[in-house]
């Protein structure tokens, strides 16, 4: 059977082997991204009109699209269509460098269109987000230890926890669907790669391109108004907001990238045989929710492009004194803000309903509840946004409709849980270190789900609204259902990325650590926000003051847990114990191939009979 | 050992395990939910912890379910010793227990989702209402306009003369919000009578409550508006009708 | 991996993680741009203290503010880092050196909190000024641990004869003063601002300075 990487060569091809396309990497991104920010900074410094009042703004948001060309250009992901343009295409050696054929490591490095590349290469990202991320929660922690600002002051604190709220979304969003719809998804469908692998790698490197400006928000100007950035206050913040805004702007280019390859590598990509009833429920996981984000994010762009709009050139979208209001501004963020939580949930939930099939040896309970409930879920997610807003004064004759939709979203919420246990139910339960996570995440979500039940009822919400209730339920859906499906992942996965199990021992010790701290940090928040503590308040009253210190202990040893895993992962990479190639014995096709996996997944592509959970039935 | 017995025993100890765990989840609904709220300063507050109440207690014996099937598998179903298990029984679905699920928490969701409506629909401070033009008296008794400004809260008494830094209410009597800011969003909310409702720039958003108890309490900022939101808190002062009317005479008249 | 080995493993990524962060907080935490405290002197008078601030059209001079900083050219206040004994009389002086305009909230016009609600302007003791006519505001608040509420608000007017005393040269001119007194309780820690918006931004002009730590906003620390 031909490859798909074969290619006509047309007339006038650059010859293979040369050029500076080869030497692109990471680090000449980063020296031309720099380069034409620095360019794009100067030019429009000197020519704009600087007694304007959106001056700042506008060379900020200039240089940050410089800074995102200059670093596409310097990855070289620009390379290939510029070269379609100019009527001297890629050739097939070409394609094959661009695969990282044969070129060990430092393929990592580069713009690189092998699915499993960019996979590890999310892997690395997310660590960074949610290193990141943590950096900043452990600021937040400290500084609430104690009520007084001890450590930092309030504008710092405020831009802490703007940023912090950003980049662990963003690490959440990608968490399991960067990796693993990447590394892993085009196996399972029996494909040789993604349906557009070079768009795959540019999903990747935009992400990376928008971290500098998030981080850099931080960093210059501050962001005082949560990851939220709610109209009237973001006009009136520096220009870490344009900074944040642009940093959004690049996100929904990557992930809208990413969405569009995924959907389109399952739906024409798969493999003889593998009809639709018999994909993996992680592969619908991953659909589901990349149509989800490629309905929700696009509100992201416009939310902050009008927003831009109002800072740069003086329209007033969201200025009240002048026509506008804040909230569409709300409006327009909740339309993106409430189904992106079900973008993050739904490839964690079903990574971990893989895990459990394979870990208790049994089918997938009832696969069409399992799909259905994913589908239904995100289908409500998009008819719920106002409950984030009932207390706005915003239209209230709509909060008893969007109280309805609310609720009713817990039945397939539910209906997962019953998989799960269903699938759990009469098992073998070997529990190796993937299946820790699973039950952490049953214990966790169901705590963080009711509680959602709880703010979806107006009365109660009136008086939890913008407590730290609401942070403590969001933090155990985030943190102790989300991440820990991430986690699972990666100790399931792990053994076919690197061909070496991650130490067990080292990573019940972090899943320990972790869990405990969840319940000590969060529980304890709950009691917070239960006894009237408002949310993102840089310091508070006396009698806040022990449940915020026992919260910050708690925090800690999630750190603790959390660092001890980064720790089994880099020792575990080369010098943990070998695995083979498919130690959990599991039926999806992703272990069905050798460890390392080839450059094309397989040698001859295969011919499927049945759905991968056929334990305990006759083959 | 038939599958119909095993089935059986695991129905009859997991039903032991759950009845066990929702006893506790109830005990703490009903006790710890009250204990840990703040005491109630009108009716709105007491229906919303009375609604707390309810949904914990009917959120135990989902919780139980779970953890109860959990710590089953955990104990029981768990393999033990080396190497990989043998495959479980090939159980693809059950019409009924799927079913089941499906009707049960259609009819929970249903009764929580009966109780907020008919709760939203009798007590009118329970949704905020927002009115473009500057809201005039309606069935209220007296009316408050607020203003949030960061990062303050300042009241005045439309049809007195009274504005002040200070918020006195009498008892009993009720009281309807006109809130409004003259910068960012802010949140005002009357932490011990369950009330909160945003104050936008520009708009002028309602929300009333009827205080039914004498004392002090306070009111947080709950939409981050800048540098000291974590400051904007002030107290407000419900007395006796006679205690008001004297407090608002002692008042100078203000610009 | 050998037991010790993982145990080793374990024990180094939380302490160099540890570490690291430490090393970044206690960066932090040093770098705040902490103004050294101005403390309430005592007067002659029994249990009268006296602090004397001033506010400014720009942050070239005065009080902490001698290098202007990253924003030369920002209304400011001369310290943001007051410190007063607890259950005392605190005698305040502000000195001011700025124009001014209309309020955008005319509540604040008026006195609240001090000692007989009255302030002294250049020797004339009102209970409030002309809403037109103000520079800045002094507008004390909060609730501290032992519950001990304080609500001190006086407007800082500008003397509409004369133009701005523009402090670039660094020479004090003639300023508007303004006493009053208020009375402490327990201890605690207070934030003050000032409610006369005229920094950046068109809606409610509350950006620029007045949203930036350490320009027209601070602490009032009761010891």
């Amino acid at each position: 059977m031909t490859t798909t990487l074969e290619h006509f060569t047309p007339v006038g091809a650059v010859p293979a082997g040369g050029g500076l396309h080869r030497r692109l990497n990471f680090f000449t991104a980063l020296i031309s991204g720099g380069l034409f920010a620095f360019i794009a900074w100067a030019l429009s410094h000197h020519f704009l009109n600087s007694d304007g009042s959106g001056f700042s703004d506008q060379v900020t948001v200039l240089a940050s699209i410089g800074w995102v060309l200059g670093f596409e250009l310097g990855i070289g992901a620009l390379t290939p269509i510029g070269r379609w343009i100019i009527g001297k295409d890629q050739v097939h050696d070409d394609e094959l460098y661009l695969a990282g054929k044969n070129m060990g490591v430092r393929r990592h490095w580069k713009y690189c269109t092998d699915h499993k590349v960019v996979g590890v290469q999310y892997i690395v990202v997310t660590a960074i987000l949610l290193g990141a991320g943590g950096i900043l929660a452990m600021g937040i922690r400290t500084n609430l230890m104690t009520p007084g600002l001890h450590f930092v002051n309030q504008q710092v604190y405020n831009s802490f926890l703007s940023v912090h709220g950003m980049v662990m979304i963003l690490a959440l969003i990608v968490a399991v669907a960067g990796p693993w719809a990447n590394f892993v998804v085009p196996i399972m469908v029996g494909a040789r790669d993604m349906a557009f692998p070079r768009l795959n790698a540019l999903s990747l490197w935009t992400l990376v391109a928008a971290i500098p400006l998030l981080l850099g928000s931080l960093a210059i100007g501050g962001l005082d108004m949560g990851w939220v950035t709610q109209a009237p206050i973001s006009e009136q913040t520096g220009v870490g907001f344009d900074l944040f805004a642009m940093s959004i702007v690049t996100f929904t280019i990557s992930t809208t990238v990413a969405g569009i390859n995924t959907i389109c590598t399952v739906m024409t990509m798969r493999t003889k045989g593998m009809n639709l009833e018999r994909l993996p429920i992680f592969v619908w996981a991953s659909v589901v929710a990349a149509a989800l984000g490629l309905y929700a994010f696009p509100f992201f762009l416009v939310v902050m492009s009008l927003n831009l709009a109002d800072r740069m050139v003086g329209t007033s979208f969201f200025v009240a004194s002048q026509g506008g209001t804040g909230w569409l501004q709300e409006n327009l963020f909740w339309l993106m803000g409430h189904p992106e939580v079900y973008v993050i949930l739904i490839p964690a939930v079903g990574a971990l309903m893989e895990i459990t099939t394979v870990f208790a040896r049994k089918p997938l309970f009832s696969y069409r509840t399992a799909l259905g409930s994913m589908v239904s879920l995100a289908g409500l997610s998009a008819l719920v946004w106002a409950h984030h807003m009932f207390t706005t004064g915003w239209a209230p004759s709509l909060g008893g409709p969007f109280m309805v939709t609310t609720e009713m979203i817990s039945i397939p919420t539910g209906l997962m849980f019953l998989v799960i246990l269903g699938t759990l139910w009469r098992g073998n339960i070997w529990m190796r270190l993937p299946m820790y996570w699973v039950f952490g995440f049953l214990f966790n979500f169901i705590i963080g789900g009711v509680t959602g039940i709880y703010l979806s009822d107006i009365p109660v919400d009136n008086q939890m609204h913008g407590t730290m209730f609401v942070v403590a339920h969001f933090h155990y859906v985030f943190v102790g259902s989300v991440l820990f499906g991430a986690i699972g992942a990666l100790c399931f996965w792990y053994p076919k990325v690197t061909g070496r199990f991650l130490d067990e021992r080292l990573g019940k010790l972090s899943f320990w650590l972790v869990f405990v701290g969840v319940q000590v940090t969060f529980l304890s928040m709950f009691v917070s926000g239960l006894r009237g503590m408002s949310r993102r308040y840089s310091s508070y009253e006396m009698i806040f003051e022990h449940t915020n210190l026992v919260s910050t202990m708690g925090a800690y040893t999630i750190m603790a847990g959390m660092l001890v895993l980064l720790g089994a992962v880099i020792t575990s990479w080369t010098g943990g114990e070998p695995s083979g190639p498919n130690p959990w014995k599991s039926k999806t096709l992703e272990w069905l191939v050798p460890t390392p996996v080839p450059l094309e997944n397989f040698e001859v592509l295969p011919v499927i009979t049945s759905d991968p959970y056929t334990y305990g039935e006759a083959q | 050992m038939t599958n119909q017995n095993d089935n059986k025993k695991h129905h009859r100890d997991i039903f032991i395990v759950w009845a066990l765990l929702t006893v506790i989840g109830v005990l703490v609904g009903l006790y710890a939910t009250p204990w840990l709220m703040p005491k109630s300063a009108s009716h709105t507050m007491s229906m919303g912890i009375l609604t707390m109440v309810i949904f914990t207690v009917a959120a135990a014996p989902v919780a139980a379910l779970v953890y109860a099937v959990c710590l089953y598998a955990l104990t029981i179903w768990r393999h033990r010793g080396e190497g990989v298990p043998a495959d479980g029984p090939a159980i693809r679905g059950n019409g009924p227990a799927t079913v089941l699920w499906l009707v049960g928490s259609t009819v929970l969701t249903l009764f929580l989702l009966i109780w907020g409506l008919g709760l939203l629909g009798s007590d009118q401070s329970a949704g905020a209402k927002a009115s473009i033009e500057a809201a005039n008296g309606g069935s209220a008794e007296i009316t408050v306009d607020v203003t949030a400004q960061q990062w303050l809260w300042s009241f005045s008494y439309p049809g007195t003369h009274v504005k002040s830094l200070d918020l006195y209410l009498p008892v009993n009597k009720d009281v309807e919000f006109n809130v409004t800011s003259k910068d960012v969003v802010h949140g005002f909310w009357i932490v011990q009578m369950g009330i909160k409702v945003n104050a936008n720039p520009g708009v002028i958003t309602t929300t009333s409550v009827t205080p039914d108890k004498i004392g002090t309490y306070t009111i947080r900022c709950t939409e981050i508006c800048g540098l000291d939101h974590a400051f904007m808190m002030t107290k407000v002062h419900v007395v006796s009708e006679a205690d008001f009317q004297k407090w608002l005479a002692s008042q100078p008249t203000r610009i | 991996m050998s037991r010790s080995k993982t145990i080793g493993v374990a024990l180094s990524s939380v302490l160099l993680g540890a570490g690291v962060l430490s090393l970044m907080g206690f960066g932090l935490a040093s770098a705040q741009p902490h103004q050294p405290a101005l403390t309430a002197t005592p007067t002659g008078t029994r249990g009268h203290v006296a602090l004397t601030i001033s506010v400014y059209p720009d942050s070239q001079i005065g009080g902490n503010r001698g290098t202007g900083g990253a924003h030369p050219d920002w209304v400011s206040y001369s310290n943001d880092n007051l410190v007063v004994p607890a259950n005392s009389v605190v005698d305040m002086t502000v000195k001011q050196y700025d124009t001014g305009g209309e309020l955008n909230n005319s509540v604040f016009g008026n006195v609240f909190g001090t000692v007989g609600n009255t302030m002294n302007v250049n020797g004339k003791e009102v209970s409030s000024w002309d809403p037109t006519s103000i520079g800045h505001t002094f507008t004390l608040r909060g609730i501290s641990g032992d519950g001990t509420r304080l609500m001190v608000s006086v407007p800082i007017p500008f003397d509409t004869n004369k133009g701005a005393e523009n402090n670039g040269g660094g020479v004090e001119i003639a300023p508007m003063i303004v006493k009053f007194s208020f009375k402490t309780g327990g201890k605690g820690v207070y934030q003050w601002n000032c409610e006369f918006p005229c920094g950046g931004s068109r809606q409610g002009q509350f950006g620029e300075a007045m949203s930036t730590y350490g320009y027209m906003s601070g602490t009032l620390t009761v010891k």
